[in-house]
C-alpha cells in the first residue's frame, strides 16, 4: 500500500504545478509566434513607405525599373457588387469566403514541420482583406493541422467538404486517401469534390487528385497504377552547370528517403540529369535520421571515382552533413560542384559558415533577397513576419494568389453570385499560365506532367546567397526546355 | 551461482552472427575496392561514433547498477539537454555562451539537478513497483521530455549543433581525424574507466551497488540511501546530458531522430554488458558504430531494404537478448510486492458492459442524447473518422490484456503483431476485402505469436521487455519496409457477402460490436483455466510450476493468443488507413503511445483499451468547445497541453496509481453497485487500514519505540487495541471476523 505524508503530498502538488507551469508559458511564449490557428486572418500590417502600393516617382507608373506588377489580381470594380450577395456554396457567405489552409505541424517527429505554410496563407488573406477582400467578400481561413498522419490529413478533407469554398496552401505528405476530397457534395448535391490548391504533396493519390493543383507541378503523369510513368523533369540549373564544367559532370545524387514517395520523387530528375549528359556513379538513399557518420563512405566513393559534382534531393542537413563529412576527410571540396535544391535556401544552411561557401542553390522563384524587382515578392515579404521566411509560406501565399486569379475571373464574367466549387475548378483546370505575378516562372495547371521550367541559380558567397544565373535582378530563366522521361518507380533502387 | 565457460546459447548466438554477418556480406557485397585508407577510414569513423554510443550506454548501466530501474528517459534527458545547450551556446539570438561554458553548466549543473529532482519525486517511489510499473514510468517520462523539447524548440527553426574545434583535427593517411571525433573517443574511454573505478574501487561507489541489493541493510551499514540513489540519478542525467551534446552535430538535430540514436544504440550495447559490466558496455558501443561504418562503406542492400543502417542496433539487441542465460525461477525470495486477491469480472458483468457499449457508441453516434444546455447532436464524418481511428487502436491495446496485463509478458510491439495481421489479410484477400479473412488471419498470425514466445520463454522481467523491443525495431526497420510485404496498396472496404461497410457510420460500428465482442470474450478468457493459469504465471513462476503449470506451454499459448487479437484488428488497422505506410506506421513512439496508455489505464483491464481513446476524445472534445466558442483557456488546455501532453503524464502518474486509471475507476464505482458487497466491504477495510501508520522504516528510518512494537503487533493482526493501560489482548482482526 502506497502512502504519501502531507509533505509529500505538497511535493507532488507542486512538481505537478510546476509542470503545468513551465509547459503553459513555454506553450504562451511561442504563441506569439503562432498567428493564430482557426481564426479570420490579422488585418495586414500597415503599408511601410518602400511597399508597392506607395509607388517612388521615378517612373511614369510609379514603378521601379524592372519590377514586375501584378496583372490579373485586382479586386472587380465596384459595381459588380451592386447586387444582392448570396450564399451561393460551401464556405460562401453574403460577407465571407471560408478558405481552409492544411499543413503539417504538430508531430513527434518534427513540431512544427510545415508551419511556415499556416503562416503564408494567413498572410496572404490578411494582404487580401487589407486590399478590400475577394468576390466582393472578406476571407476567413481556417488552419488545419494534418499532423503528419493520415487520419488528420483525411479529417481535413472532411473539414474543408464541410466548412470551405476551397484549400488554399495545402502542405501535406499524407494524402494517400483523397476520395472525400474529391467526391464530397457541394451545395446543390452534386459530388464535385473540393478545389485543393496545393503547394507540396507527395503521395500519389493526392498528386493526381482531379482537384488538386499543385503550385510546384509535379511533373508526372496521371493517373498512376504502377508500372512506367511518363514523367518531365527540370533540368535548366543543372544545364547551366554542365556548360560551365565543359560538359563533365559525373557524380552523386543524394535521394530522400524516408517515404517512398520521397524516394520516388527523385527518380525523374535522376533520369533528366543524365539525359543531358550528367553521369551518376550513385544514387544514395538518405535518410533524415542518418549522422554526419553515415556519409563516410559516400565521401570514400567520391575520392576513389575522382567525382566532381553532388546533387542534393533530401534536405539541407543532408547536404551539410556530407560537406562536412568531406572537409573532416581531408577532401578537396573546392574541386566539386555541389549544387542543392530549394531545400537548401534556408537561414539555417548559412549557418554552416564557410562549410556551404561555394555551394550552389536553384529556385524556381525570385530569391526573397530582390524584394525590390517585384511587387508580389515584396507584398509577401511586407506580409509575413520573418526577415527569411520558409519555402512552404512563399508556395502557400503564390496559392493565395491563385485562387485570388481565379476567383477574380468568375467575378468578372459573371458575378460575384457565381463563385461555385464547380467553377472554381472549371476555371483552375483551364488556367495554363500562371506565374505569381511575375514572382515565379509561370505553372500549366491543365496538365500534371508539366514542371516548374524557370530557374534562378544562387550560388554561397560570403555567407550571403547570391545570384549567379540568369545575371540579371528579377528575372528567371526560361530557356531550357524540361526533358521527358519514362521512369519505373518499381524498379528503382537507390544506393544504400 | 555464476556459471563458467561459453554457454551453448552464447556459442549458438556466437555462431548464428557470424553466419549471418557472413552471408549478407556474401550477397550485399557493394564491390567498393579494400584499401588501408578506406579501411581506416571506416573504423576510426566507426570508433567514434561508437565511442558516443558507449558514453550513452555507460549512463543507463550507472543508474540500473545503483538504482535497479531501466530508464527508458535516458535519451529523453540527454535530448533536452542537447538543445538546451544549443539555446545557451548555439543560438545566434541567444545568450551565445562560449561553448565549454555551456556545456559545463549542462552537464555538471543542470543535468544533474534534472536527475536528483526526478530521483526525489518520482524513482525513489518506484523502488519496490512491479516492473512494468518502472518502465512505464520512465518511457512516460521520455515521451513527456521529447514532447516538452519539442513544444520548446519547434521545428519551424531548422538548428544545427557544431563541432567542438570547428573541424581541426590531425591527419593519417589522407584522413583527418577531428579533434571532436578523437575527444569523444578518449572521453567515452575516460568515463568507462573513472567510473568502474568509481564503482568498485570507491566506498561510495560500492555502496551505491550495495543499495540496489539491499536497501535496508546497507542502511544499517551507515550508508544513506536516498542520497545515493540521488547521486547515481544526477551522475546518469550527465551522462545523458554528455552524449547527447556530443551527438547532437553528428545527426539532424530534432528531438524524436537524436533520441533514437542515443537510446537504441544505447540500449543494444548496455544489453552487451549484460546491465552491469562497463567494459563490455563500452565494447558494445564500439562494435555497434563499427557494423554501422563498416555495413555503410562495404555493402549495398539495395532499395527494398532501406533502412537497414537503422536496423543494425536493433539486430545486436536481438542477438545479444537471446544469448543471455535463461532467467532463473526466483524461488527462496520473500516478496515485497504481493498482489492483492483480485474478483474477477463475472460473465453476466461483463455481457452488460459490452451490451451497454454498443448501445452508448450508437446513441452518441446518432446523437439521440440531448444535455439539455447542449444537444451534441449526430456525428459528423470528422468525429466518426476519429472514432474509427480510436476503436481501431483500441483493439490493438486489447491484445495486451491477456499478454501483460494477466501474464505479465511485456510488449512494446502491438504494432508489429498488427502490421502481419495487415499483411497476410492483404495476401489473402487481395483486392475482395472480404471479412470472412479477418478470423483466418487472426489463427496465421497465432503461430508468429507462439515463435516470439519460444524466444521469450528463456526470458523474463527486463530483457523480456528488451527482446519485444528489439522485435518492434526490427519489423519496423527491416521487415516491414520492404515493398513485397506493403507494396503500394489501397485496402477495399470490409464486406461479408454482399453488404459492404462502404460508410464511416458502418464501420464504427462494426468496429464496436468487435471490440464488445472481443472484451467480452477476455472476460470469459480470464476466468477460464487459461486466465487462471496466466496470472499464476505473473505471480509466480516457481509456484505456477510447483503445482503443475506447464510454463512454456502457458508462454506460447498466451502469446498465440494476444498474436491473434493483435492481428485481427491489424486489418481493421490497415483499413481504416486505407493504406499502410511501412515507413512510418510501425515507429517505436506508436508502440510506446499504445503500450502507456493501455498500462496508464490498467492493462490487467479488457475495458482500459478504451482509454487509447484519449487523444481522440480530447481532441474531439476541443474542437467541438471551440465551435461553441467562448472556451478559449480550456480549449488550450484540452488542445496545445492535454492532447501532447496527456500521454506521457498520465504514464508518469502511474507513480501514485500503478494499477491504472480504470482500475481505480472501477473501484470508486464498484460499491455503487447493489450486489457488489464485496467492494463495500473491501473499501471498509483500505479505510481501516488507511488509519494505520506504515511500519516499514521502523529502525531504519524512524525510531523503533515501544508504541511502534505495538503497532507492528496490529498489523500483524496480532492485537487489535495498542492502548497500553488496557493491555494486550487477542486480536479480532475485521478480515478475520469477517470470515
Amino acid at each position: 500500500m502506497l502512502k504519501r505524508t502531507v509533505s509529500e503530498k505538497v511535493v507532488v502538488r507542486w512538481i505537478a504545478a510546476f509542470l503545468a507551469l513551465a509547459v503553459i508559458a513555454s506553450a504562451c511564449g511561442s504563441r506569439d509566434d503562432d498567428p493564430a490557428a482557426t481564426e479570420t486572418a490579422d488585418p495586414a500590417p500597415v503599408a511601410s513607405e518602400d511597399t508597392p502600393s506607395d509607388p517612388p516617382e521615378d517612373t511614369p507608373d510609379g514603378t521601379e525599373p524592372g519590377v514586375t506588377t501584378p496583372e490579373v489580381t485586382e479586386p472587380p470594380e465596384a459595381d459588380v457588387c451592386d447586387v444582392e450577395l448570396e450564399a451561393t456554396e460551401i464556405g460562401v457567405t453574403a460577407d465571407t469566403i471560408k478558405v481552409i489552409v492544411m499543413a503539417d505541424s504538430d508531430n513527434p517527429l518534427a513540431p512544427g514541420l510545415f508551419d511556415g505554410a499556416r503562416d503564408g496563407a494567413l498572410a496572404w488573406a490578411a494582404n487580401l482583406n487589407e486590399r478590400g477582400g475577394i468576390a466582393c467578400r472578406t476571407v476567413e481561413i481556417e488552419f488545419w493541422d494534418s499532423q503528419l498522419n493520415q487520419t488528420a490529413t483525411t479529417n481535413g478533407f472532411l473539414r474543408a467538404c464541410s466548412e470551405a469554398l476551397a484549400l488554399v496552401g495545402t502542405t501535406v505528405l499524407f494524402g494517400t486517401d483523397t476520395t472525400d476530397l474529391t467526391t464530397c457534395p457541394d451545395q446543390a448535391g452534386n459530388p464535385t469534390g473540393v478545389p485543393d490548391l496545393a503547394y507540396i504533396t507527395t503521395e500519389v493519390p493526392h498528386q493526381c487528385s482531379s482537384v488538386s493543383f499543385h503550385l510546384s507541378r509535379p511533373g508526372v503523369e496521371c493517373p498512376y497504377e504502377g508500372g512506367e510513368r511518363d514523367a518531365v523533369a527540370a533540368v535548366g540549373a543543372v544545364q547551366y552547370l554542365l556548360e560551365q564544367n565543359g560538359g563533365d559532370l559525373r557524380g552523386l545524387f543524394l535521394v530522400p528517403g524516408d517515404l517512398p514517395s520521397t524516394t520516388v520523387s527523385a527518380i525523374p530528375q535522376i533520369a533528366g540529369h543524365e539525359a543531358i549528359g550528367v553521369v551518376y556513379d550513385k544514387a544514395y538513399g538518405i535518410s533524415g535520421l542518418d549522422p554526419q557518420s553515415a556519409f563516410t563512405p559516400y565521401v570514400a566513393t567520391m575520392r576513389e571515382n575522382d567525382l566532381n559534382f553532388v546533387y542534393n534531393g533530401s534536405n539541407d542537413a543532408a547536404m551539410s552533413n556530407l560537406l562536412s563529412e568531406a572537409a573532416d576527410q581531408g577532401f578537396d571540396v573546392d574541386s566539386v560542384t555541389w549544387l542543392c535544391s530549394l531545400a537548401c535556401y534556408t537561414p539555417s544552411y548559412l549557418e554552416n559558415g564557410d562549410k556551404v561557401e561555394g555551394t550552389y542553390v536553384w529556385l524556381f522563384f525570385l530569391p526573397f533577397e530582390e524584394t525590390d524587382t517585384n511587387a508580389e515578392l515584396a507584398a509577401f515579404m511586407d506580409a509575413i513576419d520573418t526577415d527569411f521566411p520558409a519555402a512552404w509560406a512563399a508556395g502557400a501565399w503564390g496559392d493565395g494568389i491563385l485562387f485570388e486569379q481565379v476567383v477574380n475571373q468568375i467575378v468578372e464574367a459573371d458575378g460575384p453570385n457565381a463563385l461555385t466549387r464547380a467553377r472554381l475548378l472549371d476555371e483552375l483546370r483551364a488556367t495554363d499560365s500562371f506565374d505569381v505575378n511575375g514572382w515565379w516562372g509561370s505553372a500549366d495547371f491543365t496538365s500534371t506532367l508539366t514542371t516548374a521550367d524557370c530557374f534562378v541559380l544562387l550560388q554561397v558567397q560570403n555567407n550571403e546567397f547570391v545570384r549567379v544565373f540568369p545575371a540579371e535582378r528579377g528575372t528567371l530563366d526560361c530557356e531550357t526546355e524540361p526533358i521527358p522521361v519514362t521512369v519505373n518507380p518499381d524498379t528503382f533502387t537507390p544506393d544504400s | 551461482m555464476r556459471t563458467s565457460g561459453l554457454r551453448p546459447s552464447l556459442i549458438f548466438a556466437i555462431l548464428a552472427s557470424l553466419g549471418f554477418l557472413v552471408v549478407v556480406s556474401w550477397q550485399s557485397w557493394a564491390g567498393n575496392t579494400v584499401t588501408l585508407d578506406s579501411l581506416l577510414v571506416a573504423t576510426i569513423a566507426g570508433l567514434s561514433v561508437g565511442s558516443l554510443y558507449a558514453i550513452s550506454a555507460t549512463g543507463l548501466v550507472v543508474v540500473y547498477t545503483t538504482t535497479g530501474t531501466f530508464n527508458f528517459a535516458h535519451g529523453g534527458i540527454g535530448v533536452f539537454s542537447a538543445f538546451l545547450y544549443w539555446e545557451l551556446a548555439e543560438n545566434k539570438d541567444g545568450i551565445g555562451l562560449p561553448r565549454l561554458f555551456a556545456l559545463i553548466l549542462v552537464v555538471l549543473v543542470v543535468a544533474p539537478a534534472i536527475g536528483v529532482f526526478l530521483d526525489l519525486i518520482l524513482m525513489r517511489r518506484l523502488r519496490t513497483a512491479d516492473l512494468v510499473v518502472q518502465l512505464m514510468v520512465t518511457v512516460g517520462l521520455m515521451v513527456f521530455l521529447l514532447t516538452l523539447t519539442g513544444q520548446l524548440w519547434q521545428a519551424d527553426q531548422a538548428r544545427s549543433v557544431g563541432f567542438f574545434w570547428e573541424g581541426q583535427g590531425f591527419f593519417i593517411g589522407e584522413f583527418k581525424v577531428t579533434w571532436h571525433r578523437y575527444m569523444v573517443i578518449v572521453v567515452a574511454a575516460a568515463i568507462a574507466l573513472l567510473l568502474r573505478l568509481l564503482l568498485y574501487r570507491t566506498r561510495i561507489g560500492v555502496a551505491m551497488r550495495a543499495v540496489v541489493d539491499n536497501r535496508e541493510l546497507t542502511a544499517l551499514n551507515g550508508a544513506r540511501p536516498g542520497m545515493l540513489s540521488s547521486f547515481a540519478w544526477a551522475l546518469g542525467s550527465s551522462l545523458a546530458a554528455l552524449a547527447g551534446i556530443l551527438i547532437a552535430p553528428e545527426v539532424q538535430f530534432s528531438p524524436a531522430n537524436l533520441n533514437d540514436v542515443m537510446l537504441i544504440a544505447a540500449i543494444a550495447a548496455a544489453a552487451l554488458g549484460q546491465l552491469r559490466s562497463l567494459p563490455l558496455t563500452v565494447v558494445g558501443g564500439l562494435l555497434i558504430g563499427l557494423l554501422q561504418q563498416h555495413n555503410a562503406q562495404w555493402l549495398s542492400h539495395g532499395a527494398d531494404w532501406p533502412f537497414t543502417r537503422l536496423a543494425i542496433a536493433p539486430i545486436v539487441l536481438f542477438l545479444v537478448v537471446l544469448a543471455l542465460p535463461q532467467a532463473r525461477l526466483e524461488v527462496g525470495r520473500v516478496a515485497t510486492n504481493l498482489r492483492p486477491v483480485e474478483r474477477t469480472t463475472n460473465w453476466a458483468e461483463g455481457a452488460f458492459g459490452s451490451v451497454a457499449l454498443i448501445v452508448v457508441a450508437i446513441v452518441l453516434a446518432n446523437g439521440w442524447l440531448d444535455f439539455g444546455v447542449w444537444d451534441p447532436g449526430p456525428w459528423n464524418q470528422i468525429a466518426l473518422n476519429n472514432g474509427i481511428a480510436a476503436m481501431v487502436i483500441a483493439l490493438i491495446g486489447l491484445s495486451l490484456v491477456p499478454l501483460t496485463g494477466w501474464a505479465g509478458q511485456i510488449n512494446f510491439a502491438p504494432l508489429a503483431f498488427a502490421g502481419f495481421g495487415a499483411f497476410l489479410f492483404l495476401k489473402l484477400a487481395g483486392e475482395s476485402g472480404n471479412a470472412l479473412w479477418i478470423p483466418v488471419v487472426g489463427l496465421l498470425c497465432a503461430p508468429l505469436g507462439a515463435i516470439v514466445a519460444l524466444f521469450a520463454a528463456r526470458l523474463s522481467g527486463l530483457y523480456l521487455a528488451l527482446l519485444s523491443l528489439a522485435f518492434a525495431l526490427l519489423m519496423a526497420k527491416l521487415v516491414y519496409p520492404h515493398p513485397k510485404i506493403f507494396p503500394t496498396h489501397t485496402f477495399a472496404d470490409l464486406s461479408v457477402g454482399s453488404y459492404t461497410l462502404d460508410s464511416r457510420y458502418r464501420f464504427f460500428l462494426a468496429l464496436i460490436i468487435v471490440f464488445a465482442v472481443m472484451m467480452f470474450a477476455l472476460v470469459l478468457l480470464r476466468r477460464s483455466r487459461f486466465g487462471r493459469r496466466w496470472v499464476a504465471m505473473q505471480d509466480s513462476q516457481a509456484a505456477a510450476a510447483t503445482i503443475g503449470v506447464n510454463v512454456i506451454l502457458t508462454k506460447v499459448i498466451v502469446y498465440a493468443t494476444s498474436a491473434a487479437l493483435a492481428g485481427m484488428a491489424g486489418v481493421f488497422w490497415a483499413i481504416s488507413k486505407n493504406s499502410i505506410d511501412s515507413g512510418r506506421d510501425f515507429e517505436l513512439l506508436a508502440n510506446f503511445e499504445i503500450v502507456l496508455l493501455m498500462a496508464a489505464a490498467g492493462l490487467a483491464m479488457p475495458a482500459a483499451a478504451l482509454f487509447l481513446s484519449f487523444r481522440f476524445v480530447i481532441e474531439a472534445l476541443g474542437g467541438r468547445l471551440d465551435e461553441a466558442g467562448s472556451f478559449g483557456p480550456l480549449v488550450w488546455f484540452l488542445d496545445s497541453f492535454l492532447a501532447k501532453f496527456g500521454p506521457g503524464l498520465l504514464a508518469i502518474g502511474m507513480v501514485v496509481n500503478q494499477r491504472g486509471a480504470v482500475f481505480e475507476m472501477g473501484k470508486g464505482f464498484a460499491p455503487l453497485l447493489p450486489w457488489r458487497r464485496d467492494a463495500r466491504r473491501e473499501l471498509a477495510l483500505e479505510r481501516e487500514r488507511g488509519r494505520v501508520r506504515e511500519i516499514g522504516g521502523l529502525g531504519l528510518t524512524e525510531p523503533f519505540t515501544g508504541e511502534a512494537l505495538l503497532e507492528i503487533d496490529h498489523e500483524l493482526g496480532v492485537v487489535d487495541d495498542i492502548t497500553p493501560a488496557e493491555g494486550y489482548r487477542h486480536a479480532v482482526h475485521p478480515e478475520v471476523a469477517d470470515v
